[in-house]
This record gives structure tokens, C-alpha cells and sequence, in this order.
């Protein structure tokens, strides 16, 4: 923690986040297993299942938010760690399994609640994959407040 | 302006991800709000249409799920026989639909062809833009009148005719343009009161005995399923069951006033309530997470608001700049909802899908208009409780913190 980036309330920020995601994805293929014997309802319900990926990638962008504004708001941090002797790399790795804990933590999370739905793991697997994939963009950006 | 245009160019604009954000947020809350108002819209226009036929000593036709239909066993003798005793002993309204057939038009549409009786005509009282109204009393074998949908218009005006080659009756018939029906006129189906046939596309013929009795089997056994049976009692309902079980093999319900009231308040009353509190509910949720995003943005932003406030930019016109800004956004949403409906709309045209093809403003019918009116006013409460969240984290931070900041 004391290298860390992170504090209690932003790893608190970031599970919600990521919580929400993967419940989000979770709550669509619960639905899909739904015996609805209601037209109008199964109806209503097809022009959300239709686009569940979009719908959830969509969502995935409050994480890109929360990247964003941490890494503005340690702007002052990043750069006075650096003064005090830290270095940009050590602080980019820091941030990245800082980030890459809280994502398996919530990962095996809803992995559990997957396996207690009997539901296929592999079916939010792409957002971990995605997750990742924002981790490592921002991870790129720690370099930019090198120079305050 | 100026002020406005200079903080949404300098402060907001800078910092795009959490404008994006916003967008996408408000995107989801509307397209939420937008696809419920419409299904609770379409049902609702379903159920008064149906009302007519919610009376006493009213019956609706359906045939029971568990009985099967052998097309072997069931003659023509036999659907004769039952169109014989409903003739005799009640009076009933006969509608089918669904008979496709190639008529030249200039849209280069599919049509469709609806069957009614008098009876069935009186009751719904179909709203005319030409013509006159359908003469039922017409000889047979002579031209038929009918009426056609707003599609057709344009290549048979009234009073013009339109051959077909293959009709119900077995033969070519000719048509005699006799009405021509408002635009969008529709049928909900009884069992499904958001899904709608619109009749833009549709040729309605007037059914008599005459016709019933020399048209083909299709036809006959098609009417059955939905033939609703006026001023008559259970009593009566049962003879009839009986009558279409000797004739045809077929176990038919009929379902009364009360039975319908029942089953709509059971089952459709209880899914529109499911809808709206799943509507709500994600709503709720979605403005918590734009809380959190104008949170976090006025936390990014507060150097710049704070500067601005110390150099003599008031609250009050802070406030009506982020109403602004927020309407703007909102604006932009409204714009894709409104684009992404008119080219579904259009789309029914493309794809030369009759029953679905609709006319309105910009390709939007009323009810689109409706639930893009309840979007606005969705986007009005979410936009009141995301601003003055704004303004009230802006205000709890002393200027003189902002800019030391």
C-alpha cells in the first residue's frame, strides 16, 4: 500500500466498477435462461439480450473513467514520488497489478457466482480481457505526469 | 454566450472522456426509457382496440393449444356445416389476414389481404381519407369493393380496379377501389397487443355469405380462429364448441367479457408492472452512476470553475452554463434515438415488409413521437439531479481551495 497509487476509497471506486460490469453481463445471461411465458415481456426484454455485448462494452467505459480521473488526480503524486526518487517504471508497475488484484479479486468473484448459476465461465471472460486491455492504456499514460 | 461558449471549449471539451461519458450514460437512461414507453404505448393502443369487443355477451374464438389440427380429417363439408349453424343461429364478426399476393404498386410492395364481415366492419369502424364506406351487399361474381391502404392510393386512386390472379375463391377476381384507409391505420393481434399489422399495404375485402361459402377451406378454418361471436351466452357457446368438435375435430374456447378483463389484468397489467419498475430501477441506477461522473469531472475541473468564479462568474450563471452544457448532451442523444428509429422505421421499407411499413413525420409515427417526449422529460429529471449535484459539490469547496489548487 505504501507504493501503491491506490487508496482504500479508489480500490473501493474500482471494484464498484468492475462489479457492476461483470454483474451487468451476469444479469443478462440469467435472464437469458428465464422460461418467461410473457410475450410482451420477452419481447421487451429482446431489445436489450439483442445487444448485450454492446450494451456492456458500453458500460465498460465508467472503468475508463475511473482511469482517467485517478491518473489526474495523482497527477502531483506521480511526480513527487518521482523527486523523492521513485521511478516512472516501478510506479507504472504498481498501478498495473494494483489494477490487475482488484480485477481477478472481482474476477473469481463473479466466477463463484457463475459457477453457483451453472452458468459457462467463459462468459464474462472477454471483460477481463478488455479490463486488460484499459489497465495497460492507462498504465501508458502514468509517464505523462513525469513533468509536472 | 460567450461565457458559455468559452467554458465549454476550454473546460469541458478538454477534458472529453468524462463528456463522453455523460453520453453514453444519458444514451443508455434514453434508450431505457424509450424502448418501455413504447412497449406500454403499443399495448396500450392494442387494448383500445380491443375494447370493442370486451362486452357483454361477447365471445372470442381460440383454438385450445392441446388440440391438433389433421388437415386430412377436416373437409370442406365439415367448415360448411359450421359457418351454416353460426350463420342460422348468431351473430359474429369474421376477420383473417395474413394472405399474401403480388399486385403491382409503385413502392414494389408485397400485399396483404384482410378478410371482414359487416359485423366485424361496424366494430371497428375503420377511419377513411377517400372514398366511401364498404358495401357489403354486392353481387357475386361481379367486381368486389374494397378498401386499400394509403400505399396503394397512389397507383389505385378510388374507383379504379385491381386484378388478381389467385384469390381465396380460386379464381382471378376483380377489385373496385371503393375507400381508402388513413395512414397507419392497424390491427393488434388479441393474443399479443404490442405486436400490430399495419394496414398501409393491405387490400380489406367485405365478406358476405356468399363469399364464406365459395371460398376455399384456408380461408374458412383461418376465420374460425378468431371469429368473435356477438350478443349470445354461454349456453349458446357451448352448443357451438359442440357443433365445431362433430364438424371439424377441433376444440375451440371462447372466451368472455370477464375471461378477457382477467386475463389482461393477470397478465398484461402484471408484465407492463415488471417493466416499469425494471425501467425505474435501472434509471436509478444510471443517474447514480452520472452523479459519480459530474462528481468526478467537477473534481477534475474545480481549478478552472474556481478561477472563473474568482474573476467574477456568479453561481446562478455557472448553473445555467452547466444546464446548458447538460441540455446539449442530452440534445445529442435525443438526435441518435430519433436517427436510429427513423432508419428502423425506413428499414421496414427497404426490406419490402408491408405489414410493418408506416408513414409519419420524418418517418416516426405517433407513438414514436409519444415515447420521444417521455425521453425529454426522463432527461429533464435526470439532468436536474446531475446539475445541481454539480453545482452543489462546486459550491461545498471554498473558491480560495480551488485555486490554489
Amino acid at each position: 500500500m505504501k507504493k501503491s497509487l491506490f487508496r482504500p476509497t479508489d480500490m473501493l471506486e474500482l471494484s464498484i466498477a468492475y462489479i457492476f460490469c461483470f454483474f451487468l453481463n451476469l444479469l443478462f445471461d440469467y435472464v437469458k435462461t428465464l422460461d418467461l411465458d410473457s410475450y410482451l415481456l420477452k419481447a421487451f426484454l429482446k431489445n436489450f439480450i439483442e445487444y448485450q455485448s454492446l450494451i456492456v462494452l458500453l458500460f465498460t467505459f465508467i472503468v475508463i473513467i475511473f482511469h482517467y480521473q485517478m491518473l489526474h488526480r495523482k497527477n502531483a503524486e506521480i511526480f513527487c514520488r518521482i523527486l523523492v526518487g521513485d521511478t516512472v517504471f516501478n510506479i507504472t508497475i504498481w498501478y498495473i497489478l494494483d489494477c490487475l488484484t482488484i480485477l481477478v479479486f472481482v474476477y473469481l468473484l463473479s466466477a463463484l457466482a457463475n459457477v453457483y448459476l451453472n452458468f459457462n465461465l467463459a462468459t464474462n471472460f472477454y471483460l477481463v480481457l478488455i479490463f486488460i486491455t484499459y489497465i495497460l492504456i492507462s498504465a501508458r499514460q502514468v509517464r505523462k505526469y513525469e513533468n509536472f | 454566450m460567450k461565457i458559455f461558449k468559452f467554458i465549454v471549449s476550454k473546460i469541458f471539451l478538454r477534458k472529453t472522456i468524462l463528456g463522453i461519458g455523460m453520453i453514453l450514460l444519458l444514451c443508455m437512461a434514453n434508450y431505457i426509457t424509450f424502448t418501455a414507453a413504447r412497449s406500454i404505448l403499443s399495448t396500450f393502443q392494442g387494448y383500445q382496440e380491443t375494447k370493442y369487443i370486451n362486452q357483454e355477451g361477447v365471445y372470442i374464438a381460440n383454438l385450445d393449444p392441446d388440440s391438433h389440427m389433421d388437415m386430412n380429417i377436416i373437409g370442406e363439408n365439415g367448415s360448411q356445416a359450421v359457418y351454416d349453424y353460426l350463420n342460422n343461429n348468431f351473430n359474429y364478426a369474421f376477420y383473417t389476414d395474413g394472405f399474401i399476393v403480388s399486385v403491382p404498386n409503385i413502392d414494389d410492395m408485397e400485399i396483404s389481404l384482410g378478410y371482414m364481415n359487416e359485423e366485424y366492419y361496424k366494430l371497428n369502424q375503420f377511419e377513411l381519407s377517400q372514398g366511401t364506406d364498404l358495401d357489403f351487399d354486392y353481387q357475386f361474381g361481379e367486381e368486389i369493393p374494397v378498401l386499400i391502404g394509403k400505399g396503394l392510393s397512389k397507383t389505385y386512386p378510388v374507383g379504379s380496379t385491381i386484378k388478381i390472379e389467385e384469390s381465396v375463391l380460386g379464381r382471378s377476381i376483380t377489385l373496385k377501389v371503393q375507400g381508402v384507409l388513413k395512414q397507419n391505420v392497424y390491427h393488434a393481434n388479441y393474443y399479443a397487443l404490442n405486436s400490430k399489422t399495419y394496414y398501409n399495404f393491405s387490400i380489406l375485402f367485405p365478406v358476405n355469405e356468399a363469399f364464406i361459402n365459395h371460398a376455399n377451406i384456408d380461408l374458412q378454418l383461418n376465420g374460425l380462429m378468431d371469429v368473435i361471436i356477438l350478443q349470445t351466452s354461454k349456453e349458446e357457446i357451448a352448443d357451438l364448441s359442440e357443433v365445431i368438435k362433430d364438424n371439424l375435430g377441433l376444440t375451440f374456447n371462447f372466451f368472455s367479457q370477464k375471461e378477457n378483463y382477467d386475463y389482461f389484468n393477470e397478465y398484461y397489467l402484471h408484465t407492463l408492472k415488471i417493466i416499469s419498475i425494471t425501467t425505474f430501477i435501472l434509471l436509478i441506477v444510471i443517474t447514480c452512476l452520472s452523479i459519480w461522473n459530474v462528481l468526478v469531472s467537477v473534481r477534475l475541473m474545480l481549478k478552472d470553475f474556481t478561477i472563473n468564479l474568482l474573476v467574477g462568474l456568479s453561481y446562478s450563471k455557472l448553473k445555467k452554463i452547466f444546464y446548458g452544457y447538460f441540455g446539449i448532451l442530452s440534445f445529442i442523444n435525443l438526435t441518435v434515438i430519433f436517427i436510429v428509429t427513423a432508419f428502423n422505421r425506413y428499414g421496414c421499407w427497404l426490406r419490402k415488409d408491408a405489414t410493418f411499413a408506416t408513414y409519419g413525420l420524418f418517418g416516426l409515427i405517433g407513438m414514436d413521437w409519444l415515447a420521444l417526449l417521455l425521453v425529454v422529460a426522463s432527461d429533464i429529471i435526470i439532468g436536474v439531479i446531475v446539475v445541481e449535484s454539480m453545482l452543489w459539490k462546486t459550491k461545498k469547496i471554498p473558491i480560495s481551495l480551488g485555486v490554489l489548487q
